[in-house]
Protein backbone atom coordinates (compact mmCIF):
# COMPACT_ATOMS: atom_id res chain seq x y z
CA UNK A 1 0.00 0.00 0.00
CA UNK A 2 0.98 3.46 -0.88
CA UNK A 3 -1.69 5.96 -0.68
CA UNK A 4 -3.80 6.71 2.01
CA UNK A 5 -7.79 7.62 1.53
CA UNK A 6 -9.12 9.37 5.03
CA UNK A 7 -13.00 8.79 4.89
CA UNK A 8 -14.65 12.31 6.09
CA UNK A 9 -17.41 12.09 7.88
CA UNK A 10 -19.84 15.12 8.87
CA UNK A 11 -22.89 16.72 9.60
CA UNK A 12 -24.26 19.33 6.80
CA UNK A 13 -20.17 20.05 6.59
CA UNK A 14 -19.50 20.69 10.25
CA UNK A 15 -16.34 17.38 10.61
CA UNK A 16 -16.33 14.89 13.45
CA UNK A 17 -13.46 15.36 15.09
CA UNK A 18 -12.36 11.73 14.48
CA UNK A 19 -12.17 12.51 11.05
CA UNK A 20 -9.87 15.51 10.90
CA UNK A 21 -7.91 13.23 13.21
CA UNK A 22 -7.74 10.41 10.29
CA UNK A 23 -6.97 13.25 8.17
CA UNK A 24 -3.88 14.06 9.76
CA UNK A 25 -2.91 10.79 10.49
CA UNK A 26 -3.72 9.83 6.52
CA UNK A 27 -0.20 12.57 5.83
CA UNK A 28 1.64 10.78 8.82
CA UNK A 29 0.99 7.41 6.88
CA UNK A 30 1.34 8.53 3.04
CA UNK A 31 4.60 10.31 3.86
CA UNK A 32 5.77 6.41 5.65
CA UNK A 33 4.27 5.16 2.48
CA UNK A 34 5.45 6.90 -0.10
CA UNK A 35 2.69 7.97 -1.47
CA UNK A 36 -0.38 10.30 -1.37
CA UNK A 37 -3.04 12.00 1.32
CA UNK A 38 -6.20 11.52 0.15
CA UNK A 39 -9.89 12.63 1.75
CA UNK A 40 -13.08 11.65 1.12
CA UNK A 41 -16.62 14.06 1.70
CA UNK A 42 -19.86 12.45 0.57
CA UNK A 43 -23.19 13.83 0.98
CA UNK A 44 -25.19 17.49 1.79
CA UNK A 45 -22.76 19.66 3.14
CA UNK A 46 -20.06 18.48 1.33
CA UNK A 47 -18.15 20.97 -0.69
CA UNK A 48 -18.57 23.25 2.73
CA UNK A 49 -16.58 20.61 4.49
CA UNK A 50 -14.08 20.51 2.00
CA UNK A 51 -12.84 23.94 2.75
CA UNK A 52 -12.63 22.79 5.94
CA UNK A 53 -9.91 20.35 5.05
CA UNK A 54 -8.42 22.12 3.12
CA UNK A 55 -6.51 23.76 6.31
CA UNK A 56 -5.30 19.42 6.82
CA UNK A 57 -1.93 18.07 5.12
CA UNK A 58 -3.95 16.36 2.06
CA UNK A 59 -2.83 16.35 -1.65
CA UNK A 60 -6.31 15.99 -3.11
CA UNK A 61 -10.08 16.34 -1.43
CA UNK A 62 -12.24 14.65 -3.08
CA UNK A 63 -16.05 16.15 -2.82
CA UNK A 64 -18.85 13.93 -3.92
CA UNK A 65 -22.45 15.99 -3.58
CA UNK A 66 -24.46 12.35 -3.81
CA UNK A 67 -27.08 12.12 -0.95
CA UNK A 68 -27.47 8.65 -1.03
CA UNK A 69 -26.07 7.87 3.14
CA UNK A 70 -23.78 5.11 3.15
CA UNK A 71 -24.16 4.18 -0.38
CA UNK A 72 -22.86 6.89 -1.73
CA UNK A 73 -20.08 7.32 0.53
CA UNK A 74 -19.07 4.00 0.38
CA UNK A 75 -19.33 4.84 -3.76
CA UNK A 76 -17.59 7.47 -3.33
CA UNK A 77 -14.06 6.13 -1.14
CA UNK A 78 -14.56 3.21 -3.65
CA UNK A 79 -14.29 5.20 -6.67
CA UNK A 80 -11.09 7.14 -5.44
CA UNK A 81 -9.51 3.92 -4.05
CA UNK A 82 -9.31 2.69 -7.14
CA UNK A 83 -8.04 5.60 -9.53
CA UNK A 84 -5.53 5.73 -6.90
CA UNK A 85 -4.11 2.55 -6.75
CA UNK A 86 -2.77 0.38 -3.77
CA UNK A 87 -3.80 2.24 -0.70
CA UNK A 88 -5.69 2.42 2.93
CA UNK A 89 -8.73 3.73 3.93
CA UNK A 90 -8.90 5.35 7.32
CA UNK A 91 -12.14 5.72 8.83
CA UNK A 92 -13.21 7.12 12.62
CA UNK A 93 -14.21 3.92 14.71
CA UNK A 94 -17.60 5.76 14.53
CA UNK A 95 -21.27 3.58 13.66
CA UNK A 96 -20.84 5.65 10.46
CA UNK A 97 -16.99 5.15 9.95
CA UNK A 98 -17.37 1.22 10.39
CA UNK A 99 -20.18 1.53 7.94
CA UNK A 100 -18.27 2.29 5.40
CA UNK A 101 -15.15 0.83 6.33
CA UNK A 102 -16.46 -2.56 6.29
CA UNK A 103 -18.35 -2.03 2.89
CA UNK A 104 -15.95 -0.83 1.20
CA UNK A 105 -13.37 -3.98 2.48
CA UNK A 106 -16.09 -6.45 1.48
CA UNK A 107 -16.25 -4.61 -2.14
CA UNK A 108 -12.62 -4.68 -2.60
CA UNK A 109 -11.80 -8.14 -0.47
CA UNK A 110 -9.61 -6.82 1.87
CA UNK A 111 -8.87 -7.01 5.25
CA UNK A 112 -9.94 -4.50 7.96
CA UNK A 113 -8.80 -4.02 11.35
CA UNK A 114 -11.00 -1.77 13.72
CA UNK A 115 -10.38 0.15 16.99
CA UNK A 116 -6.73 0.86 15.54
CA UNK A 117 -4.76 2.81 18.19
CA UNK A 118 -1.13 2.69 16.25
CA UNK A 119 0.18 2.00 12.83
CA UNK A 120 3.58 0.26 12.26
CA UNK A 121 5.06 0.61 8.75
CA UNK A 122 7.48 -1.60 6.52
CA UNK A 123 8.03 -0.84 3.28
CA UNK A 124 4.57 -0.63 1.56
CA UNK A 125 3.25 -3.27 4.73
CA UNK A 126 0.91 -1.90 7.60
CA UNK A 127 0.18 -3.24 10.39
CA UNK A 128 -2.43 -1.52 13.08
CA UNK A 129 -2.11 -2.28 16.74
CA UNK A 130 -5.39 -3.00 18.38
CA UNK A 131 -6.12 -3.21 22.39
CA UNK A 132 -8.79 -6.22 22.61
CA UNK A 133 -10.65 -7.46 25.54
CA UNK A 134 -11.23 -3.92 26.61
CA UNK A 135 -7.26 -3.55 26.71
CA UNK A 136 -6.16 -6.73 28.90
CA UNK A 137 -4.16 -7.62 25.39
CA UNK A 138 -2.80 -5.65 22.67
CA UNK A 139 -2.96 -7.40 18.98
CA UNK A 140 -0.83 -6.45 16.14
CA UNK A 141 -2.69 -7.37 12.63
CA UNK A 142 -0.80 -7.00 9.33
CA UNK A 143 -3.23 -6.14 6.55
CA UNK A 144 -2.36 -8.58 3.62
CA UNK A 145 -3.36 -10.54 0.55
CA UNK A 146 -4.81 -7.49 -1.28
CA UNK A 147 -3.55 -3.83 -2.80
CA UNK A 148 -6.02 -2.25 -0.35
CA UNK A 149 -6.83 -2.26 3.88
CA UNK A 150 -9.03 -0.81 6.24
CA UNK A 151 -8.17 0.80 9.50
CA UNK A 152 -10.68 2.46 11.80
CA UNK A 153 -9.35 4.46 14.39
CA UNK A 154 -9.76 5.15 18.12
CA UNK A 155 -10.92 8.50 18.20
CA UNK A 156 -8.82 10.71 20.49
CA UNK A 157 -5.79 8.82 20.31
CA UNK A 158 -4.72 10.13 17.13
CA UNK A 159 -4.13 14.44 16.98
CA UNK A 160 -5.78 16.74 14.37
CA UNK A 161 -3.50 19.23 13.27
CA UNK A 162 -3.94 21.79 10.83
CA UNK A 163 -1.34 23.25 8.68
CA UNK A 164 -1.01 25.24 5.61
CA UNK A 165 -2.73 22.71 3.47
CA UNK A 166 -2.26 23.27 -0.32
CA UNK A 167 -4.51 20.34 -1.10
CA UNK A 168 -6.45 20.16 -4.62
CA UNK A 169 -10.74 19.84 -4.45
CA UNK A 170 -11.83 17.24 -7.01
CA UNK A 171 -14.83 16.51 -7.61
CA UNK A 172 -16.63 13.15 -8.03
CA UNK A 173 -18.73 12.75 -10.93
CA UNK A 174 -22.28 11.04 -10.09
CA UNK A 175 -22.78 7.57 -10.48
CA UNK A 176 -26.57 8.38 -11.00
CA UNK A 177 -27.09 5.40 -9.38
CA UNK A 178 -30.61 5.08 -6.71
CA UNK A 179 -30.28 4.59 -3.02
CA UNK A 180 -30.84 1.08 -1.60
CA UNK A 181 -31.92 2.08 1.18
CA UNK A 182 -34.46 5.47 1.86
CA UNK A 183 -34.01 7.80 4.99
CA UNK A 184 -37.22 8.86 5.82
CA UNK A 185 -36.90 10.90 8.67
CA UNK A 186 -34.04 11.96 11.66
CA UNK A 187 -35.12 12.65 15.02
CA UNK A 188 -32.42 14.75 17.48
CA UNK A 189 -33.34 13.34 21.17
CA UNK A 190 -30.89 14.38 22.52
CA UNK A 191 -28.99 17.66 22.21
CA UNK A 192 -25.98 17.28 19.30
CA UNK A 193 -23.59 16.81 22.66
CA UNK A 194 -20.11 15.15 22.20
CA UNK A 195 -20.05 11.27 22.71
CA UNK A 196 -17.75 9.90 25.34
CA UNK A 197 -15.88 8.44 22.76
CA UNK A 198 -14.98 11.54 21.23
CA UNK A 199 -14.36 13.85 24.56
CA UNK A 200 -10.60 14.14 25.77
CA UNK A 201 -12.54 14.58 29.25
CA UNK A 202 -14.94 12.40 30.45
CA UNK A 203 -17.05 13.08 33.94
CA UNK A 204 -18.42 9.50 34.80
CA UNK A 205 -21.47 8.53 37.25
CA UNK A 206 -22.44 5.80 38.76
CA UNK A 207 -24.91 4.45 40.91
CA UNK A 208 -22.98 6.65 44.26
CA UNK A 209 -25.56 9.41 41.89
CA UNK A 210 -28.39 7.83 43.77
CA UNK A 211 -30.52 9.59 41.23
CA UNK A 212 -30.41 10.74 37.38
CA UNK A 213 -30.49 14.61 38.85
CA UNK A 214 -26.63 14.85 38.51
CA UNK A 215 -26.23 13.23 35.66
CA UNK A 216 -27.90 16.67 34.39
CA UNK A 217 -26.54 18.84 37.26
CA UNK A 218 -23.39 18.57 39.11
CA UNK A 219 -21.74 15.82 36.54
CA UNK A 220 -22.70 17.78 33.87
CA UNK A 221 -21.28 21.11 35.05
CA UNK A 222 -17.99 19.39 35.66
CA UNK A 223 -17.85 18.13 32.02
CA UNK A 224 -18.84 21.04 30.24
CA UNK A 225 -16.04 22.96 33.04
CA UNK A 226 -13.72 20.81 30.97
CA UNK A 227 -15.40 20.82 27.23
CA UNK A 228 -16.10 17.02 28.06
CA UNK A 229 -18.86 14.46 28.25
CA UNK A 230 -20.48 12.84 30.68
CA UNK A 231 -20.02 9.10 31.07
CA UNK A 232 -21.95 6.29 33.40
CA UNK A 233 -21.40 2.58 34.87
CA UNK A 234 -24.01 0.15 33.70
CA UNK A 235 -25.40 0.36 37.07
CA UNK A 236 -26.72 3.60 36.61
CA UNK A 237 -27.93 3.40 33.14
CA UNK A 238 -29.77 0.00 34.12
CA UNK A 239 -31.58 2.03 36.95
CA UNK A 240 -32.61 4.23 34.00
CA UNK A 241 -30.82 7.61 35.39
CA UNK A 242 -29.30 8.36 31.81
CA UNK A 243 -29.35 6.43 28.80
CA UNK A 244 -26.65 3.61 27.28
CA UNK A 245 -25.04 6.16 24.65
CA UNK A 246 -23.47 7.02 28.10
CA UNK A 247 -21.81 3.79 29.07
CA UNK A 248 -18.21 2.81 29.13
CA UNK A 249 -17.31 -0.76 29.39
CA UNK A 250 -17.71 -4.52 28.53
CA UNK A 251 -21.23 -3.69 27.39
CA UNK A 252 -21.15 0.54 26.34
CA UNK A 253 -18.18 2.05 24.61
CA UNK A 254 -14.43 1.48 25.30
CA UNK A 255 -12.90 5.21 25.24
CA UNK A 256 -9.22 6.69 26.12
CA UNK A 257 -9.79 10.01 27.18
CA UNK A 258 -7.37 12.30 28.43
CA UNK A 259 -8.66 12.58 31.65
CA UNK A 260 -11.50 10.21 33.17
CA UNK A 261 -13.39 10.97 36.55
CA UNK A 262 -14.82 8.46 37.89
CA UNK A 263 -17.55 9.71 40.66
CA UNK A 264 -19.52 7.35 42.71
CA UNK A 265 -18.18 4.28 40.81
CA UNK A 266 -16.42 0.90 42.82
CA UNK A 267 -14.44 -0.01 39.83
CA UNK A 268 -15.92 -3.34 38.56
CA UNK A 269 -13.49 -5.24 35.77
CA UNK A 270 -16.29 -4.35 33.53
CA UNK A 271 -16.15 -0.77 33.96
CA UNK A 272 -12.72 -1.07 34.02
CA UNK A 273 -12.25 -2.16 30.51
CA UNK A 274 -14.21 0.43 29.28
CA UNK A 275 -11.92 2.97 30.48
CA UNK A 276 -8.59 1.64 31.70
CA UNK A 277 -6.60 2.73 28.39
CA UNK A 278 -7.35 6.80 29.65
CA UNK A 279 -4.09 8.77 30.09
CA UNK A 280 -5.31 9.33 33.87
CA UNK A 281 -8.11 8.51 36.23
CA UNK A 282 -8.92 10.47 39.22
CA UNK A 283 -11.58 8.73 41.41
CA UNK A 284 -13.69 10.78 43.41
CA UNK A 285 -15.46 7.67 45.92
CA UNK A 286 -16.77 8.09 49.84
CA UNK A 287 -15.11 4.25 50.01
CA UNK A 288 -11.13 4.68 49.81
CA UNK A 289 -10.89 0.80 49.49
CA UNK A 290 -13.20 0.78 46.67
CA UNK A 291 -11.53 -1.48 43.51
CA UNK A 292 -11.23 1.52 41.88
CA UNK A 293 -8.34 2.71 44.20
CA UNK A 294 -6.00 0.12 42.27
CA UNK A 295 -6.10 1.65 39.25
CA UNK A 296 -7.04 5.27 39.52
CA UNK A 297 -3.98 7.48 39.58
CA UNK A 298 -5.94 9.87 42.12
CA UNK A 299 -8.70 8.70 44.52
CA UNK A 300 -10.07 11.06 46.32
CA UNK A 301 -12.17 9.63 49.18
CA UNK A 302 -15.40 11.50 49.96
CA UNK A 303 -19.04 12.63 49.21
CA UNK A 304 -19.33 13.52 45.87
CA UNK A 305 -21.97 15.85 45.94
CA UNK A 306 -19.75 18.11 48.65
CA UNK A 307 -16.63 17.68 46.33
CA UNK A 308 -18.07 18.15 42.76
CA UNK A 309 -19.34 21.23 42.56
CA UNK A 310 -16.36 22.75 44.48
CA UNK A 311 -13.61 21.21 41.78
CA UNK A 312 -16.27 22.47 39.00
CA UNK A 313 -15.76 25.94 40.73
CA UNK A 314 -11.79 25.89 41.02
CA UNK A 315 -11.89 24.89 37.49
CA UNK A 316 -13.70 27.29 36.37
CA UNK A 317 -11.89 29.52 37.67
CA UNK A 318 -8.43 28.18 36.70
CA UNK A 319 -9.66 28.08 33.11
CA UNK A 320 -10.94 31.79 33.76
CA UNK A 321 -7.29 32.55 34.88
CA UNK A 322 -5.86 31.38 31.63
CA UNK A 323 -8.34 32.84 29.59
CA UNK B 1 -21.81 -19.28 25.22
CA UNK B 2 -24.61 -17.66 22.79
CA UNK B 3 -22.90 -14.33 22.11
CA UNK B 4 -24.92 -11.56 24.34
CA UNK B 5 -25.79 -9.67 21.06
CA UNK B 6 -26.95 -12.55 19.00
CA UNK B 7 -29.87 -13.17 21.15
CA UNK B 8 -30.64 -9.47 20.51
CA UNK B 9 -31.10 -10.56 16.85
CA UNK B 10 -32.32 -14.02 17.57
CA UNK B 11 -35.40 -12.36 20.01
CA UNK B 12 -35.97 -9.77 16.86
CA UNK B 13 -36.10 -12.56 14.53
CA UNK B 14 -38.90 -14.41 16.84
CA UNK B 15 -40.82 -11.74 17.43
CA UNK B 16 -41.43 -10.54 13.70
CA UNK B 17 -42.38 -14.16 12.87
CA UNK B 18 -45.06 -14.56 15.70
CA UNK B 19 -46.13 -10.94 14.41
CA UNK B 20 -46.40 -11.49 10.73
CA UNK B 21 -48.02 -14.93 11.28
CA UNK B 22 -47.95 -16.02 7.84
CA UNK B 23 -45.43 -19.13 7.62
CA UNK B 24 -42.31 -17.35 7.92
CA UNK B 25 -39.99 -19.23 9.48
CA UNK B 26 -36.59 -18.33 11.69
CA UNK B 27 -33.49 -20.34 10.51
CA UNK B 28 -30.37 -19.94 12.67
CA UNK B 29 -27.16 -19.84 10.69
CA UNK B 30 -23.37 -19.91 12.75
CA UNK B 31 -20.06 -20.47 11.55
CA UNK B 32 -18.67 -22.37 14.31
CA UNK B 33 -16.11 -25.61 15.12
CA UNK B 34 -18.69 -28.80 15.71
CA UNK B 35 -18.17 -28.04 19.38
CA UNK B 36 -20.60 -24.80 19.10
CA UNK B 37 -23.73 -27.11 18.56
CA UNK B 38 -25.08 -26.47 22.14
CA UNK B 39 -25.05 -22.77 21.28
CA UNK B 40 -27.10 -23.39 17.92
CA UNK B 41 -29.50 -25.98 20.23
CA UNK B 42 -29.88 -22.91 22.70
CA UNK B 43 -31.07 -20.47 19.63
CA UNK B 44 -33.67 -23.21 18.71
CA UNK B 45 -35.02 -23.59 22.11
CA UNK B 46 -35.46 -19.63 21.98
CA UNK B 47 -37.97 -20.82 19.34
CA UNK B 48 -36.29 -20.89 15.82
CA UNK B 49 -37.49 -23.39 13.48
CA UNK B 50 -34.27 -24.60 11.91
CA UNK B 51 -30.74 -24.27 12.05
CA UNK B 52 -27.38 -24.11 9.70
CA UNK B 53 -24.51 -25.04 11.12
CA UNK B 54 -20.73 -24.13 8.98
CA UNK B 55 -18.01 -26.49 10.57
CA UNK B 56 -14.70 -26.61 8.85
CA UNK B 57 -11.23 -26.61 9.76
CA UNK B 58 -11.14 -24.49 6.24
CA UNK B 59 -13.02 -21.39 7.72
CA UNK B 60 -11.18 -21.80 10.97
CA UNK B 61 -9.33 -18.68 12.28
CA UNK B 62 -10.84 -16.59 9.52
CA UNK B 63 -10.91 -12.83 9.65
CA UNK B 64 -13.25 -10.75 9.21
CA UNK B 65 -13.24 -10.41 5.59
CA UNK B 66 -13.31 -14.43 5.79
CA UNK B 67 -15.95 -14.59 7.98
CA UNK B 68 -18.44 -12.52 5.83
CA UNK B 69 -17.43 -14.61 2.89
CA UNK B 70 -17.99 -17.55 4.08
CA UNK B 71 -21.29 -16.98 6.35
CA UNK B 72 -22.40 -15.17 3.07
CA UNK B 73 -22.57 -18.03 0.70
CA UNK B 74 -23.97 -20.18 3.58
CA UNK B 75 -26.86 -17.66 4.01
CA UNK B 76 -27.46 -16.88 0.11
CA UNK B 77 -27.91 -20.86 0.08
CA UNK B 78 -30.92 -20.13 2.45
CA UNK B 79 -32.33 -18.07 0.11
CA UNK B 80 -33.52 -15.32 2.72
CA UNK B 81 -36.16 -12.15 2.78
CA UNK B 82 -34.05 -10.59 6.02
CA UNK B 83 -31.05 -11.28 7.43
CA UNK B 84 -31.07 -10.14 11.18
CA UNK B 85 -27.70 -9.86 12.71
CA UNK B 86 -26.59 -8.73 16.44
CA UNK B 87 -24.75 -5.40 16.41
CA UNK B 88 -21.06 -6.29 17.63
CA UNK B 89 -19.53 -9.14 19.43
CA UNK B 90 -18.70 -9.03 23.10
CA UNK B 91 -14.79 -10.66 22.55
CA UNK B 92 -13.26 -8.92 19.17
CA UNK B 93 -16.06 -5.26 19.45
CA UNK B 94 -16.52 -5.61 16.02
CA UNK B 95 -19.54 -4.00 14.53
CA UNK B 96 -18.33 -5.05 10.72
CA UNK B 97 -19.66 -8.30 9.84
CA UNK B 98 -24.04 -6.69 8.80
CA UNK B 99 -22.03 -4.40 6.35
CA UNK B 100 -19.72 -6.70 4.99
CA UNK B 101 -22.76 -9.32 5.02
CA UNK B 102 -24.92 -6.99 3.22
CA UNK B 103 -22.44 -6.16 0.08
CA UNK B 104 -21.09 -9.68 -0.05
CA UNK B 105 -25.09 -10.62 -0.40
CA UNK B 106 -26.00 -7.56 -2.34
CA UNK B 107 -28.86 -6.83 -0.36
CA UNK B 108 -29.01 -3.49 1.40
CA UNK B 109 -27.93 -2.97 4.89
CA UNK B 110 -29.49 -1.29 7.50
CA UNK B 111 -26.99 -1.03 10.78
CA UNK B 112 -27.63 -0.28 14.15
CA UNK B 113 -31.93 -0.79 14.73
CA UNK B 114 -33.63 -0.63 17.78
CA UNK B 115 -36.83 -1.42 16.02
CA UNK B 116 -37.96 -3.62 13.02
CA UNK B 117 -41.17 -3.72 11.14
CA UNK B 118 -41.91 -5.56 8.07
CA UNK B 119 -44.74 -4.58 5.88
CA UNK B 120 -45.37 -4.97 1.88
CA UNK B 121 -42.31 -6.00 0.87
CA UNK B 122 -40.01 -3.63 2.65
CA UNK B 123 -38.25 -3.42 5.98
CA UNK B 124 -38.37 -0.47 8.00
CA UNK B 125 -36.13 0.00 11.13
CA UNK B 126 -35.46 3.22 13.64
CA UNK B 127 -31.37 2.97 13.53
CA UNK B 128 -29.71 4.83 16.36
CA UNK B 129 -27.30 8.15 16.31
CA UNK B 130 -25.25 9.32 18.34
CA UNK B 131 -28.01 11.95 19.62
CA UNK B 132 -31.21 10.20 18.53
CA UNK B 133 -32.34 7.84 15.60
CA UNK B 134 -33.45 7.99 11.97
CA UNK B 135 -35.85 6.23 10.28
CA UNK B 136 -34.72 4.13 7.29
CA UNK B 137 -36.01 1.87 4.90
CA UNK B 138 -35.00 -0.62 2.03
CA UNK B 139 -36.92 -3.52 -0.17
CA UNK B 140 -36.28 -7.27 0.87
CA UNK B 141 -34.05 -9.18 0.50
CA UNK B 142 -31.87 -7.02 3.17
CA UNK B 143 -30.01 -7.68 6.37
CA UNK B 144 -30.40 -5.53 9.03
CA UNK B 145 -28.74 -5.56 12.58
CA UNK B 146 -30.47 -4.78 15.74
CA UNK B 147 -28.69 -3.17 18.82
CA UNK B 148 -29.35 -4.28 22.50
CA UNK B 149 -32.00 -1.59 22.91
CA UNK B 150 -33.95 -3.36 20.44
CA UNK B 151 -36.20 -6.24 22.64
CA UNK B 152 -35.48 -8.26 25.84
CA UNK B 153 -34.34 -11.78 24.92
CA UNK B 154 -36.39 -14.49 26.11
CA UNK B 155 -35.31 -17.66 28.13
CA UNK B 156 -35.99 -21.14 26.47
CA UNK B 157 -38.67 -22.41 28.51
CA UNK B 158 -38.75 -26.29 29.17
CA UNK B 159 -41.05 -27.09 26.53
CA UNK B 160 -38.78 -25.16 23.85
CA UNK B 161 -35.97 -26.80 25.11
CA UNK B 162 -37.57 -30.33 24.60
CA UNK B 163 -38.40 -29.01 21.28
CA UNK B 164 -35.04 -28.44 20.11
CA UNK B 165 -33.93 -31.96 20.20
CA UNK B 166 -36.33 -32.83 17.77
CA UNK B 167 -35.20 -29.76 15.17
CA UNK B 168 -32.77 -30.44 12.49
CA UNK B 169 -29.54 -29.02 12.28
CA UNK B 170 -27.69 -29.19 8.82
CA UNK B 171 -23.99 -29.62 9.20
CA UNK B 172 -22.15 -27.90 6.39
CA UNK B 173 -18.80 -28.08 5.23
CA UNK B 174 -17.05 -25.50 2.85
CA UNK B 175 -17.14 -27.34 0.05
CA UNK B 176 -21.06 -27.32 0.32
CA UNK B 177 -21.39 -23.76 0.01
CA UNK B 178 -19.03 -23.25 -3.17
CA UNK B 179 -16.54 -21.24 -1.65
CA UNK B 180 -13.78 -20.17 -4.50
CA UNK B 181 -11.68 -17.90 -2.28
CA UNK B 182 -9.47 -19.44 0.27
CA UNK B 183 -10.54 -17.94 3.72
CA UNK B 184 -9.84 -19.30 7.45
CA UNK B 185 -6.46 -18.44 9.16
CA UNK B 186 -4.30 -18.98 5.78
CA UNK B 187 -6.42 -16.74 3.69
CA UNK B 188 -6.63 -13.73 6.39
CA UNK B 189 -6.27 -10.61 5.09
CA UNK B 190 -5.74 -9.11 8.13
CA UNK B 191 -3.15 -11.42 9.72
CA UNK B 192 -2.24 -11.57 13.98
CA UNK B 193 1.56 -10.91 13.90
CA UNK B 194 1.49 -10.28 17.51
CA UNK B 195 0.02 -10.20 20.66
CA UNK B 196 1.19 -8.64 23.90
CA UNK B 197 -0.05 -7.35 27.68
CA UNK B 198 -0.25 -4.14 28.54
CA UNK B 199 1.72 -2.72 31.50
CA UNK B 200 -0.87 -2.96 34.52
CA UNK B 201 -2.19 0.24 35.76
CA UNK B 202 -0.92 0.87 39.18
CA UNK B 203 -2.25 1.98 42.48
CA UNK B 204 -2.18 6.01 42.65
CA UNK B 205 -2.44 8.30 45.51
CA UNK B 206 -5.92 8.02 47.73
CA UNK B 207 -6.53 11.45 49.78
CA UNK B 208 -8.56 11.58 52.39
CA UNK B 209 -11.17 14.43 52.23
CA UNK B 210 -13.40 14.62 55.21
CA UNK B 211 -13.57 18.34 53.93
CA UNK B 212 -14.85 18.73 50.41
CA UNK B 213 -13.65 22.05 49.78
CA UNK B 214 -10.26 20.45 50.73
CA UNK B 215 -10.50 16.96 48.35
CA UNK B 216 -11.35 19.59 45.36
CA UNK B 217 -8.17 21.23 45.86
CA UNK B 218 -6.18 18.30 46.37
CA UNK B 219 -7.58 17.15 42.56
CA UNK B 220 -6.94 20.89 41.27
CA UNK B 221 -3.71 20.40 42.33
CA UNK B 222 -3.38 16.79 40.86
CA UNK B 223 -4.74 18.66 37.52
CA UNK B 224 -2.44 21.27 37.82
CA UNK B 225 0.69 18.98 38.01
CA UNK B 226 -0.18 17.15 35.07
CA UNK B 227 -1.01 20.27 32.92
CA UNK B 228 -4.41 19.76 32.75
CA UNK B 229 -5.38 23.22 33.93
C1 LIG C 1 -21.76 -9.24 31.44
C2 LIG C 1 -21.63 -7.97 32.23
C3 LIG C 1 -21.37 -6.80 31.54
C4 LIG C 1 -21.22 -5.60 32.24
N1 LIG C 1 -20.94 -4.46 31.54
C5 LIG C 1 -20.72 -3.32 32.23
C6 LIG C 1 -20.36 -2.12 31.55
O1 LIG C 1 -20.28 -2.06 30.31
N2 LIG C 1 -20.12 -1.02 32.29
C7 LIG C 1 -20.21 -1.00 33.64
O2 LIG C 1 -19.96 0.05 34.25
N3 LIG C 1 -20.57 -2.11 34.31
C8 LIG C 1 -20.84 -3.27 33.63
N4 LIG C 1 -21.22 -4.36 34.33
C9 LIG C 1 -21.61 -4.23 35.74
C10 LIG C 1 -20.45 -4.21 36.72
O3 LIG C 1 -20.16 -5.53 37.11
C11 LIG C 1 -20.84 -3.42 37.99
O4 LIG C 1 -21.99 -3.97 38.54
C12 LIG C 1 -21.08 -1.93 37.73
O5 LIG C 1 -20.02 -1.38 37.00
C13 LIG C 1 -21.23 -1.22 39.04
O6 LIG C 1 -21.55 0.13 38.82
P1 LIG C 1 -21.16 1.23 39.90
O7 LIG C 1 -19.68 1.23 40.09
O8 LIG C 1 -21.78 2.48 39.45
O9 LIG C 1 -21.93 0.75 41.20
P2 LIG C 1 -21.38 0.14 42.55
O10 LIG C 1 -20.48 -0.99 42.33
O11 LIG C 1 -22.57 -0.06 43.40
O12 LIG C 1 -20.50 1.31 43.16
C14 LIG C 1 -21.02 2.52 43.63
C15 LIG C 1 -19.86 3.29 44.26
O13 LIG C 1 -20.30 4.58 44.62
C16 LIG C 1 -19.68 4.94 45.83
N5 LIG C 1 -20.52 5.98 46.45
C17 LIG C 1 -21.77 5.86 46.94
N6 LIG C 1 -22.23 7.05 47.38
C18 LIG C 1 -21.24 7.95 47.17
C19 LIG C 1 -21.10 9.34 47.40
N7 LIG C 1 -22.08 10.07 47.96
N8 LIG C 1 -19.92 9.94 47.06
C20 LIG C 1 -18.92 9.23 46.50
N9 LIG C 1 -19.02 7.91 46.25
C21 LIG C 1 -20.15 7.27 46.58
C22 LIG C 1 -19.58 3.66 46.60
O14 LIG C 1 -18.56 3.71 47.57
C23 LIG C 1 -19.29 2.65 45.50
O15 LIG C 1 -17.89 2.46 45.32
C24 LIG C 1 -21.37 -5.57 33.65
C25 LIG C 1 -21.64 -6.76 34.32
C26 LIG C 1 -21.76 -7.95 33.65
C27 LIG C 1 -22.04 -9.20 34.41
Amino acid sequence: MQNVIAFIEHKHGTIRRSSLEAATQARTLADQLGGKAHAVVAGPGAAQAAETLKKYPLDQIHVSDEDRFIDGAVDAVESVAKAAGPSLVLVGNTMIGRDVGSRFAARADCGINADVVDFKTDGGEVSCVMPKLGGLVITTCKLTGSDYGVAAIRPNVFTAKETSGAAEIVQIASSGKASTVTVEDEIEEAAAELGVEEASVVVSGGRGMGGPEPFTTILKDLAEAFGGAVGASRAAVDAGWVSHGHQVGQTGKTISPQLYIAVGISGAIQHKVGMRTSETIIAINKDANAPIAEFADLLVAGDAFAIVPELTKLVRDAKAAHA
Amino acid sequence: MLNPFDEYAIEAALQLKEKLNDGSTVTIVSMTPASGKEIVRKALAMGADDAVMLSDDAVAGSDLWGTAVALAATIKAQSPDLVITGTQSTDAISGDLPGMLAEKLGFPGLTYARTLEVADGRVRVQRETETGYMTISAALPAVVSVTKSANEPRYPSLKGIMGAKKKEIKQLAAADIGLTVAVGTGGAKAQLTDLATPPARSKGQVVQAPDPAEGAKAIVQFLKERKFL
